[in-house]
């Protein structure tokens, strides 16, 4: 390096965006006796934010104490629902322990309060917050990041560090070459309302049989939920609210010609759904795109002067089993948050300096998780008619004929269930082949 | 006993209703755009952009280049990533004008 850039040495470090990697870089570094600034674009924390949602608390409770925390409700069920047109079949989780502390990490929360009180604790901390400023570009020296650009009258910014927090619509990042747009085969749309139910008290414990604070969270597959799209439905149970919503790729909403809106109506109709959601008033609708490519969509995570965290890192689980991004994006931004730290310490901003940050996450559950499911997408993309049309259909009618009342033998029902089955799956070879490629879901 | 039960009628809200929950702050200006018209009116023929919205924000026109009621934009992104022709010009509006969700 030939010059020291010119730094205003003000902050130590910047983090693009207060969402829940932005705020967790911003406390794990002002923990370690950095000053960040927090530069977020709405008018205060979470207002452009939308997820479904469950929050994972796993990382986040070692940062902040949880009990002041705006959650919702704990997740005492968890429900996989396959929906075909006319029939529902169903699994439902409802182990005892997750009624006690702590809950197993899975909260419903709503994004405009809980970001909000998020970032406050980052400031708490010893964090900077900037609202209402939109982070138009970064600012180099010789290559390497030295700060950022903003929607501000004079609104460059220096530091030694920036820490790309903008979520999976990621324009700074795009542009600054450091990561290429994803393809529409690798994003989601979803569409979200969050329901409430006026007519009277009570209503939500009822319909989903619950009890003070616990809560359920329930996830649809199959063509009754999105059609022939690769996607699903949810309804997750908030303190006096309920969140509905589907989210489906891109590109399979482009084909389908129905409008996101128009599939969620579709879904909140379906048999199965309707007695759940019925009555209800819309207090807010709401959309946004999960990144769902995976591990082969994770950019270079380091750079001379800047780190990516969370959905802009595509740090997202999305396999039709878990829906997971709120825990890495606090996972990794705590780890990008400790190894600023260490750099900083050894004076140093170039991409070798910050190592720390992608080999903590490798050995993290983060990067495990997402490439031991990195075959799951594409193999549920390839088999997609049989498990979300065929499969939905043959296990509804299977069961049906298995429990059908007449005067033939339970044998004959057994046999014809089986064979309704077999029928689906192309015979006993067909059902071979599909064990051992889904067997890793559970193995 | 009925032979199929009735299924409760769901009242869902009209587009336009449903954007109605949201806040704006209108920024006076398009944050969106297309970058070449002439793809739209001449190469594109599915129309990405209006399929996928879900705020009613692209609208097919016969000229060809589709209209852009940017007031209704809930800043998803959507657009940006379906449009084949990666012709949508995407910005965030100005010091954080645009929608505010309250619960998200
Ligand atoms: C519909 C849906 C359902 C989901 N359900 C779940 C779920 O149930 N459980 C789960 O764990 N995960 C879920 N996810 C994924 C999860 O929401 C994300 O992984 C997580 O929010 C990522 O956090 P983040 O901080 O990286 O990004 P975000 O939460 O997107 O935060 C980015 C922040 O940066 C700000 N920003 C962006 N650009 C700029 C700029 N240029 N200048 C200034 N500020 C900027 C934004 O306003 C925002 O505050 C869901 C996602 C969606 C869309
Ligand atoms: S999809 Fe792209 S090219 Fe086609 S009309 Fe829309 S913006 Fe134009
Ligand atoms: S960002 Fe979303 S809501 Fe806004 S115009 Fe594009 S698709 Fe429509």
């Amino acid at each position: 390096m030939t010059e020291t850039p010119n730094y205003d040495g003000k902050f130590d470090a910047i983090v693009v965006g207060a969402g829940l990697a932005g705020s967790a870089a911003a406390l794990s570094m002002a923990k370690r006796g950095l000053s960040p600034l927090v530069i977020e674009r709405g008018t205060s924390p979470g207002t452009k934010n939308v997820f479904g949602g469950v929050l994972y608390t796993p990382t986040i409770r070692e940062l902040v104490d949880l009990d002041d925390a705006p959650l919702e409700r704990y997740v005492a069920e968890k429900r996989f629902s396959m929906l075909s047109e006319a029939d529902e079949t169903a699994l439902s989780l409802r182990p005892g322990e997750w009624h006690d502390e702590p809950h197993n990490d899975s909260f419903t929360v709503l994004r405009g309060e809980f970001d909000e009180w998020f970032a406050e604790r980052a400031v708490d901390a010893g964090a900077t917050l900037l609202t209402e400023t939109t982070v138009t570009g970064l600012l180099r020296e010789n290559g390497r990041i030295v700060g950022v650009g903003t929607d501000r009258p004079d609104g460059r910014i220096r530091a030694p560090y920036v820490v790309l927090a903008e979520g999976g619509n990621s324009l700074v990042t795009e542009r600054a070459d450091l990561k290429e747009r994803e393809s529409r085969d690798h994003v989601a749309v979803a569409v979200k309302e969050v329901l409430e139910f006026p007519a009277r008290e009570g209503v939500i414990e009822d319909r989903f049989r619950l009890t003070d604070d616990a809560g359920a969270a329930y996830n649809y597959f199959g063509e009754g939920a999105v059609g022939e799209a690769f996607g699903g439905g949810f309804l997750y149970t908030n303190d006096d609210t309920v969140s509905v919503g589907v989210a489906y790729r891109l590109s399979d909403a482009a084909a389908s010609g129905q409008r996101p809106e128009e599939t969620l109506n579709r879904f909140k109709s379906h048999p199965a759904v309707a007695p759940l959601v019925r009555d209800a008033r819309t207090v807010e609708y709401s959309a946004k795109t999960i990144p769902e490519g995976g591990i082969e969509s994770v950019p270079d995570l380091v750079h001379d002067g800047a780190v990516l965290v969370g959905d802009t890192a595509g740090l997202v689980l999305n396999n039709g089993v878990h829906l997971e991004g709120t825990n890495m994006a606090v996972e990794s931004g705590v780890h990008a948050g400790a190894a600023i730290a260490t750099a900083a310490r050894q004076g140093r901003t170039d991409a070798a300096a910050l190592s720390g940050y992608p080999s903590a996450l490798s050995r993290s559950f983060v990067v495990e998780n997402l490439e031991r499911y990195a075959w799951l997408q594409e193999a549920a993309v390839a088999d997609r008619e049989l498990l979300f049309a065929e499969l939905p259909r043959a296990v509804a009618d299977a069961g049906a004929e298995y429990f059908r009342m007449d005067r033939d033998s339970k044998e004959r029902h057994a046999d014809r269930a089986r064979e309704r089955l077999l029928d689906a799956v192309g015979g006993y070879t067909g059902a071979a082949k599909l064990a051992a490629r889904y067997r890793k879901v559970i193995a | 006993m009925s032979v199929s039960p009735r299924v409760p009628t769901v009242e869902n809200d009209s587009i336009e209703d449903r954007l109605y929950t949201v806040k704006y702050d209108d920024p006076g200006d398009s944050h969106l755009d297309v970058k070449v018209p002439g793809f739209c009116a001449e190469r594109c023929e599915s129309y990405d952009c209006v399929s996928v919205c879900p705020a009613d924000v692209w609208r097919a026109e016969d000229g060809g280049v589709p209209t852009i009621a940017y007031e209704n934009c809930l800043e998803c992104g959507s657009c940006r990533f379906a449009c084949p022709y990666n012709n949508v010009s995407w910005e965030y509006p100005e010091t954080g004008s645009g929608v505010s969700f309250s619960h998200g």
